[in-house]
C-alpha cells in the first residue's frame, strides 16, 4: 500500500529520478506477479476466492490490487507523458503491442455488449469499435501513453468489476449461446491470471523506460510469467493427483530394525517376490506388495498391476529398440538417400501419430488368435513394441545423421571398414539421443491404456500376480546345475493405467481412494522408467565429451 | 635484406623477386606462355615415384572438377598443393588414398599408381590402400574417446592389437604393444609430452592444435607410408601452425607427404615441391618450390602468387 502513496506523492515523481520510476513500477510488476500467482492458486482451489483474509476475501483483495496496477500503470503513463519521468518512449506503441491491446478491447467490447448489454446482433460492431480505437490508441499515441493507457485501463476495469463484486465469488454467467456455467470462483481467478499477466507486462514496460529498453524488459516479464504460469501449471497437475495420491498408496507402511512381527511376511504372495524377509531389515509396503484383496480384509493393492506394466514395458523395448535402431542404421548409414528413405521417412511419422487403439484392434485380431488365442503379457509386449517402433526409427534416425561426417571420413581415412566405423565410433556418438527416443516411447507405451485393454487384460481387480518367472533361478545337482526359470507370456495380466481405468469404470464412489493412489504409483513407475533413461543419457553423453 | 627475408618473412620475398624479376621476367613469362602445359607441369627428379598420377580426371555430376592431371611425386618429400578455392588441390588429394569413392556422383578417370600399382582397379583392397595412404583432415577430427583409443583405434580395427575382456581371457592381451604404439605414434606427432599424464582423457579436451597432432599420430599408428593432408593448419592459431608445420618436415624425412595449402607462405617454408592449380580444375605448373615462387614459368601462377589473381 506504501507503494500506492509513492505514486501519488508529487514530491517524489517531480524530481524525475529514474529510481522512483523503477522503484515505483518494480512494485507494480511484483503486485501484478502476485495476482497472477494467488489466481493461479485460486483456480486450482488451493485458496478458494471466497476465502476470508482479514476481513475480506481473497477476490476483494485481487480486486483491489489489479485496481492499484491499473490506476498506478495510467499514472506511471501520464506522469511520463507529462515529462516528470525520465523515459525515453517511442513514437508509437508499435504494431505487435497495438494488435495486442486491440485484441484485448475487441474482447472485452464483445463480452460487455453480448452478456451485459444483451446486443444480440450489434454485439461484433461494439467489439470491433472497441478494439479499433484501442489499437488506434496504442498504435497512434506516443508508446508511454497509449501503451499504459490502452492496457492500463484493462487492468483498471478488470479490478474494478472484481472489487466491486461485479464479478465476485457468488457471480454466476450462464450464457445461453455455449452449454457452461462460469461460476465467481472460476471467473475471478481467470481474470485475475489475465489481467496480472497484462499489468506485470506493461508496468516492466515502463520500468524499462519504455523504447527498445522498455519492449526488452516488458517481453522478458511477459515470457517470464508464462513460463512460471505454465511451471506451476504442471506441478499443480501432479501436485493434484500426489495430494490425493499420497495416503492411500502409503497406508500401512510398516518397516523396523532387528525385530518386528514377523508374521508380516507370512503372506505366500509377497513371499515369492520381494525379498524383505531377514534379521536386519524388514519393510512391508502393502499397496504395492499386495494384490487386490478379494476377501476384503487388509489393503487392497496393486502389486499385480505394477508386475504387469514392468513386464510389458520391458518385453516392448527389447523387442522395439534393436529392430529400431537396426533399421535406422541402415536407412542412415547404407540405404541411397531418396525417394525410398523419404517415403519410410513418411510412413514411420504416421505410424508414430497411429491412434493407440488401432494398433490394440490390431493385436486383438491378429495376434491374440495366434498366440494361444487368449489374453496375453506377450501379445501385449508386442502390440507396444510396435508403438513404440516408429519412435524409436525417427529419433535413432536423427541422431544418426547429426552424428558429424568427420568422424565417419577419419575412420575411412585409416582403413576402417563402414560397418566397424558405424559399430565402434557412430553407434557410440548417437547413443545419447537415441536414448531419449527411447526415453519419450517409454513414457508413452508404460500409460498406455487401450491396447492392454484389448490383448493382455482379463480381470479388472487381480489379486494374483502374473508368474511369468516360474520357480526362479536356483542350484541343482544334476547337470547344468543351474535350473533356468520357465518363462510364460502367454498368460493374461493386469498393468497399471488399465487397473486405473477398471477402478474408475467400477464406479468411484467406494474406491477413490485406491484410484487416487493407483494413478500415483503408475506417475512413479513412468518416473522411474524416466529416471533410468535420463540417468543412462548422461554417462553417455559424459563419456563422449569427457 | 633479401637474405633474411627469403628464410624468415616470405610475405615479403615475393614482391622482392617481383621487381627482381620485372620486367625481363615478365616478358620471358610471357613467351613460355606460348609452350604447352605437358612442358611445365614436366618435373625431373632422382629416384622413383612414389606416386604418379597420370591423366587424372574427377567429374561431380556435370561438374568436372579436375582436368587432366599428370604429375609424378617423390618419395620422402614433401609436396605442397597450393591454389585458390575450388580450383581443385583437395579433391585431387582425395583420389589419392580414394576417399572420392565415398562421394556419390563423384567419377574419377585415370591412373594413380602407387609404388608402380594401380590403385584405380576394380580388385583394389581399399583397407590396403588407405593403410598405406594416410589422411589428415582440414578440421580436427578426434573420435570422442580417449586419446589412447583414438590412435589404437586404426591398429585395432586392423586386428593387430587385441585388448579388451575377450582377448584377456584368450590370454592374447596386447596391451604392452598397445602402450608402446601409443607412445611412439605421440612422440612422432611432437604430442606425447603435453598429453602422457592424461591418455585415458577425452581427446575432445585438447586444443585445437593437440587435436591436429593427435590426428597426425593416430594416422601413423597404422604406420603408412604416404601421408595426405587437406589444409591441416588452417583452422589453427599461428602458434599452433608453426608446430604443425615443424612436425610435417619432421616426417618427411621417413613419410611422402602431400600437402594441400592455400596459405602460400607455408607452401613455402614446408614443401621441398609445389604443384600450383588453378581455376578449373588444371594442375599449371609443378617444380621445386624455390623455382616456383622465384621464377615461376606461367605467367598465370607469377600472378596468382603475387597475389594479382586468386
Amino acid at each position: 500500500m506504501s507503494l500506492g502513496t509513492d505514486v501519488e506523492s508529487s514530491d517524489a515523481l517531480v524530481t524525475g529520478d529514474a529510481s522512483t520510476r523503477e522503484l515505483v513500477s518494480g512494485g507494480l510488476v511484483a503486485l501484478s506477479f502476485a495476482s497472477f500467482a494467488v489466481g493461479l492458486l485460486a483456480l486450482f482451489q488451493y485458496l478458494p476466492a471466497d476465502t476470508p483474509v482479514a476481513g475480506t476475501t481473497v477476490s476483494t483483495l485481487l480486486g483491489g490490487v489489479l485496481t492499484l496496477v491499473g490506476a498506478g500503470t495510467v499514472a506511471l503513463g501520464a506522469a511520463s507523458y507529462g515529462d516528470l519521468l525520465e523515459t525515453s518512449p517511442g513514437h508509437t506503441g508499435g504494431l505487435a503491442s497495438a494488435a495486442f491491446v486491440g485484441l484485448l478491447w475487441f474482447g472485452v467490447g464483445g463480452l460487455v455488449a453480448a452478456q451485459t448489454l444483451g446486443l444480440s446482433l450489434l454485439w461484433p460492431v461494439v467489439a470491433l469499435a472497441v478494439g479499433g480505437v484501442a489499437a488506434a490508441v496504442a498504435l497512434v499515441a506516443r508508446e508511454d501513453l497509449g501503451i499504459t493507457l490502452s492496457a492500463g485501463l484493462f487492468v483498471l476495469l478488470s479490478g474494478l468489476v472484481v472489487l466491486t463484486g461485479a464479478v465476485g465469488p457468488g457471480w454466476q454467467w450462464d450464457p445461453s449461446t455455449l452449454s457452461i456455467v462460469v461460476t465467481g470462483l472460476v471467473g475471478v481467478p481467470v481474470i485475475a491470471l489475465f489481467a496480472g499477466l497484462i499489468g506485470a507486462w506493461t508496468t516492466a514496460r515502463v520500468y524499462g523506460g519504455f523504447g527498445a529498453q522498455g519492449r526488452q524488459t516488458g517481453a522478458y516479464v511477459l515470457v517470464g510469467t508464462n513460463a512460471a504460469g505454465m511451471l506451476a501449471l504442471l506441478a499443480s497437475v501432479v501436485g493434484f493427483i500426489a495430494v490425493r495420491g499420497f495416503a492411500p498408496m502409503t497406508e500401512g507402511i510398516k518397516y523396523g530394525l532387528f525385530w518386528g512381527p514377523w508374521t508380516w511376511f507370512n503372506p505366500p504372495l509377497v513371499d515369492t517376490w520381494v525379498v524383505v524377509e531377514g534379521p536386519i531389515l524388514w519393510f512391508y509396503w502393502p499397496f504395492v506388495m499386495e494384490g487386490y484383496s478379494t476377501t476384503g480384509g487388509g489393503i487392497d493393492g496393486i502389486l499385480p498391476a505394477i508386475v504387469g506394466t514392468f513386464w510389458l514395458v520391458v518385453g516392448a523395448v527389447l523387442f522395439a529398440v534393436p529392430l529400431g535402431v537396426g533399421a535406422a542404421v541402415f536407412l542412415t548409414e547404407y540405404a541411397e538417400q531418396g525417394r525410398f528413405t523419404f517415403l519410410v521417412e513418411i510412413s514411420t511419422n504416421g505410424l508414430w501419430s497411429t491412434p493407440s487403439i488401432v494398433y490394440g484392434l490390431f493385436g486383438l485380431a491378429f495376434l491374440v488368435p495366434r498366440l494361444g488365442n487368449t489374453n496375453s503379457i506377450l501379445a501385449g509386449q508386442l502390440v507396444l513394441g510396435f508403438m513404440l517402433l516408429p519412435l524409436v526409427v525417427i529419433t535413432a534416425r536423427e541422431s544418426l545423421k547429426s552424428v558429424p561426417d568427420e568422424y565417419r571420413d577419419a575412420s575411412a581415412a585409416l582403413g576402417v571398414s563402414k560397418w566397424e566405423t558405424i559399430k565402434s565410433v557412430v553407434l557410440p556418438a548417437s547413443l545419447p539421443g537415441v536414448i531419449t527416443g527411447i526415453i519419450l516411447g517409454i513414457g508413452r507405451i508404460a500409460g498406455e491404456t487401450a491396447p492392454i485393454l484389448l490383448v493382455t487384460t482379463s480381470s479388472p481387480f487381480p489379486s494374483e500376480v502374473a508368474g511369468v518367472i516360474e520357480g526362479g533361478f536356483r542350484f541343482t545337482s544334476a547337470f547344468p546345475f543351474v535350473a533356468v526359470p520357465d518363462i510364460n507370456l502367454v498368460q493374461s495380466s493386469s498393468a497399471l493405467p488399465y487397473q486405473l481405468f477398471a477402478v474408475i469404470g467400477a464406479g468411484l464412489g467406494e474406491n477413490i481412494d485406491f484410484a487416487w493412489g493407483t494413478a500415483l504409483v503408475l506417475l512413479l513407475v513412468v518416473m522411474s522408467f524416466y529416471a533410468v533413461g535420463v540417468t543412462s543419457r548422461v554417462y553417455f553423453r559424459r563419456k563422449l565429451n569427457q | 635484406m633479401s637474405e633474411t627475408h627469403a628464410t624468415g618473412t616470405d610475405e615479403q620475398t615475393v614482391p622482392d623477386t617481383e621487381t627482381d624479376t620485372d620486367p625481363a621476367a615478365r616478358t620471358t613469362a610471357g613467351e613460355t606462355s606460348e609452350r604447352t602445359r605437358e612442358e611445365w607441369v614436366e618435373y625431373a627428379f632422382e629416384g622413383e615415384a612414389k606416386l604418379a598420377v597420370e591423366d587424372l580426371n574427377v567429374h561431380y555430376g556435370d561438374d568436372h572438377a579436375l582436368k587432366d592431371v599428370s604429375i609424378d611425386i617423390p618419395r620422402e618429400s614433401v609436396t605442397a598443393l597450393i591454389g585458390p578455392s575450388g580450383c581443385g588441390k583437395s579433391t585431387f588429394l582425395r583420389c589419392l588414398n580414394r576417399m572420392n569413392d565415398r562421394i556419390s556422383g563423384a567419377r574419377v578417370d585415370g591412373s594413380v599408381e602407387l609404388d608402380g600399382e594401380e590403385i584405380y582397379q576394380d580388385d583394389v583392397d581399399l583397407v590396403e590402400l588407405r593403410k598405406r595412404v594416410g589422411m589428415v583432415f582440414q578440421a580436427p577430427n578426434p573420435f570422442p574417446k580417449s586419446i589412447r583409443d583414438n590412435i589404437s583405434y586404426g591398429p585395432r580395427k586392423h586386428g593387430e592389437i587385441n585388448t579388451g575382456l575377450v582377448a584377456r581371457l584368450l590370454g592374447r592381451d596386447d596391451q604392452d604393444q598397445e602402450d608402446e604404439l601409443v607412445r611412439r605414434s605421440l612422440e612422432k606427432a611432437a604430442l606425447w609430452d603435453e598429453v602422457s599424464d592424461r591418455l585415458d582423457d577425452n581427446a575432445l579436451g585438447l586444443s585445437g592444435g593437440q587435436q591436429q597432432r593427435l590426428c597426425i599420430a593416430r594416422c601413423l599408428a597404422v604406420d603408412p607410408e604416404v601421408i595426405l593432408m587437406d589444409e591441416p593448419a588452417s583452422a589453427l592459431d599461428p602458434i599452433a601452425t608453426s608446430k604443425i608445420e615443424d612436425l610435417i618436415e619432421e616426417l618427411a624425412e621417413d613419410y611422402t607427404v602431400v600437402v594441400v595449402t592455400h596459405n602460400m607462405q607455408q607452401a613455402a617454408r614446408i614443401s621441398d615441391q609445389t604443384a600450383v592449380f588453378l581455376t578449373g580444375g588444371e594442375l599449371v605448373e609443378y617444380d621445386d618450390t624455390g623455382k616456383i615462387f622465384e621464377n615461376p614459368e606461367s605467367q598465370r601462377v607469377e600472378d596468382y602468387i603475387t597475389g594479382k589473381f586468386g
